[in-house]
């Protein structure tokens, strides 16, 4: 399996609680499974149209992680099953989970793959990134708080946060990002693609982004978070 | 009623989750949900639902991953309103 990054935000007070709880809405969300799950999570007091999200948030990454990679498939939540997910605990602040992408759509018939999430669920915020790796060894990611919810603002928001990570990171100062043919930010050095997949988030005023660094070796002593930094 | 008939109650629905009001006014059967009309794909639910609702249908699993772009959604609404 090639390498790749997914993430995704969500702000919960622009999501309707009301309608998130019915099960016409969450159905179209969560399988069965997932609807029994929430029962595990019940120590950590997430409301259940919380829940709800941090899942959506969970398939939405796994989605992206894999249209880099599958650029033909579509999004379908049912199709991507959150199999466990565990509460914060101690000093581990994220909801960790395991996830299976099955049957998902389109012409390549692509085969179940395991991925690996970390959710931060604080002040309305739901932050997610995947991974193959369970240690996100090589998973820079970051999310910040912006003054403007415009499609506009956010995109050259969350392209400015990303590309001053990748900047720092890199110690190069010709960095840019364009979108592939599928829709997928790339990160190109001057006019040179870089083997550095990235994904982009936001959601009214946040947004969020992660790379993996796994086949750029002189990114990998320098794993810094700008998430990390902010708390 | 008629794809056209169809698209402009379309339109209707996805109002409320398009940023863009003149690019809605516009939209074309080709028109993507995402990636053209910027629509949060957090919404992507409200819109079959709402959809739902405006038609009087109902929209199972396998044709909502169809709901794309306009036209799509067209073929998906046209298909549960003559069944």
């Amino acid at each position: 399996m090639r390498n790749s990054s997914g993430n995704d935000l969500v702000y919960l007070p622009v999501t309707r609680s009301e309608r998130t709880r019915l099960p016409r809405f969450y159905s179209r969300i969560l399988t069965a499974a997932e609807v029994e799950g929430f029962a595990r999570l019940a120590v950590s007091g997430l409301p259940f149209d919380h829940y709800v999200w941090l899942c959506w948030s969970v398939k939405e990454s796994v989605y992206k992680y894999q249209k880099r990679l599958f650029p033909e498939l579509v999004f379908a939540p049912l199709r991507i099953e959150v199999q466990q997910i565990d509460p914060p605990c101690g000093d581990v602040y994220f909801y960790a989970g395991i996830v299976v992408a099955q049957r998902l759509v389109g012409p390549t018939g692509v085969a179940g793959q395991t991925l690996c999430s970390r959710t931060w669920v604080r002040d309305g915020v739901i932050v997610t990134i995947v991974s193959e790796d369970q240690q996100f060894t090589d998973t820079h990611w970051g999310f910040s708080a912006i003054d403007s919810a415009t499609y506009a603002d956010q995109s050259a928001a969350v392209r400015k946060l990303a590309l001053g990570e990748l900047s720092s990171v890199l110690s190069r100062d010709d960095l840019r990002l364009e979108k592939d043919a599928a829709g997928c930010p790339i990160v190109l050095a001057g006019d040179q693609p870089l083997a550095i997949p990235i994904s982009l988030a936001h959601h009214e005023r946040f947004i969020a982004y992660s790379f993996c660094s796994k086949y750029v070796p002189e990114m990998r002593f320098s794993k810094t978070s700008a998430f990390l930094a902010k708390r | 009623m008629d794809r056209r008939e169809i698209l402009e109650e379309l339109k209707r629905v996805l109002e409320p989750y398009t940023e863009n009001k003149e690019l809605l006014r516009n939209i074309n059967e080709q028109t993507d949900l995402v990636k053209d009309l910027k629509i949060n794909s957090s919404n992507l639910v409200d819109v079959i639902i709402d959809a739902e609702a405006k038609y009087n249908i109902e929209i199972d699993f396998d044709s909502s991953e169809k709901m794309i772009s306009v036209g799509s959604c067209i073929d998906v609404i046209s298909d549960k309103i003559n069944k």
